[in-house]
């Protein structure tokens, strides 16, 4: 029965042990930023990319050339500023 | 050929020529070096599994590693919920980063230098995020695409934005990856051609930066794979935990 106790009372030692090692840790996460960072650029690029090809297949679908794949051009861009917005916001949020 | 700095990433044959049903199925370079990563993993995961030391070896202590940073990631990125994922991305984040890494071996090739690699790998995250989505939410999960406190005038708009926006993850999530390692080992392949043909009187600065590129690409491999994870996380995360 002691030996139950001991062990029960080692474990919370432990555990506690544990929980202040993950808030040290938690501190010192640069990858996470740098990772952030690379995100940025492809976000934005990615999405005019999707917006265009969406208007493109569009206008060949409805035989409306040129004017689908300029408004989708816009609306990509505004697609992926609004990507870069959610990222940024994103990584504020860690600070 | 040899100083053509995109002669690194054409797929050749290796073996007979098989077809099935008009589709080209042989055995490629790249094919062979998607099965070394695939034996690297298994061979360094098995190796670090077989003697369970309280006290852990090299092989064991890599194995751990690799186990807490993924099962660290996912639960500081997507919370418990996404336990059950865990197998999938780390199987995922492993294979990305050793095709990476064994790309970076003198002779070798990079599988996902590729675009058509990444791509099917993120088209098939994207499927399945927008699956676990649908069967966790049902029709809810289209509430992703409405977000609250929008004019009502404003909301086709907004809504269309929001669908292209959720439709470039996969594009974004490929490209990323595909464009850092094809960059870069164009790249380092292009500084090394400067060093033969400035010789030795101009070769030392090329031969500098190699080197340095050399340490900036085996960092950027890692930290594509990182990101690739990562990112596979926060769409997870978007699936189970609906905020909007």
């Amino acid at each position: 029965m002691t030996d139950q106790k001991n062990f029960k009372t080692r474990l919370k030692i432990a555990k506690d042990k544990l929980k202040n090692n993950s808030i040290i840790t938690n501190n010192n996460e640069n990858s996470s930023f740098i990772g952030g960072a690379f995100k940025l650029g492809t976000e934005l690029v990615s999405a005019v990319l999707v917006g265009t090809i969406i208007g493109f297949i569009l206008d060949t679908w409805f035989d409306t050339k040129p004017w689908l794949i300029i408004l989708f051009f816009f609306l990509g861009s505004a697609a992926g500023i609004l990507n870069v917005i959610k990222v940024a916001k994103k990584m504020q949020k860690k600070d | 050929m040899a100083t053509n700095p995109m002669h690194q990433f054409e797929v050749h044959r290796i073996g007979p020529e098989i077809k099935l049903a008009g589709i080209d199925l042989s055995f490629t370079n790249a094919s062979l070096f998607m099965f070394f990563s695939a034996a690297a993993i298994c061979a360094i995961l098995f190796l670090g599994t077989k003697e369970k030391k309280l006290i852990p070896d090299k092989f064991q202590l890599i194995a751990e590693m690799f186990y807490n940073f993924i099962a660290k990631m996912i639960s500081d990125t997507a919370g418990s919920k996404a336990k059950p994922y865990f197998p999938f991305i780390f199987s995922l984040f492993m294979f990305v980063l050793f095709c990476n890494m064994l790309g970076m071996l003198p002779y070798s090739f990079t599988v996902t230098s590729h675009i058509i690699v990444t791509l099917l790998m993120a088209i098939f995250i994207f499927i399945a995020v927008t699956i676990i989505g649908f069967l966790k939410h049902g029709f809810g999960y289209l509430k992703l695409f409405v977000p609250s406190g929008v004019p009502l005038i404003l909301l086709p708009l907004i809504t269309v934005i929001e669908i292209i926006s959720y439709l470039s993850r996969p594009v974004s999530l490929s490209v990323r990856l595909f464009a850092n390692m094809m960059a870069g080992h164009t790249m380092l392949k292009v500084f090394g051609g400067f060093v033969i043909s400035l010789g030795m009187l101009g070769g030392w600065l090329p031969l500098g930066f190699s080197v340095a590129l050399t340490g900036l690409e085996i960092l950027v491999a890692f930290l594509q794979a990182y990101v690739f994870a990562i990112l596979t996380c926060i769409y997870l995360n978007d699936a189970l935990n609906l905020h909007h």
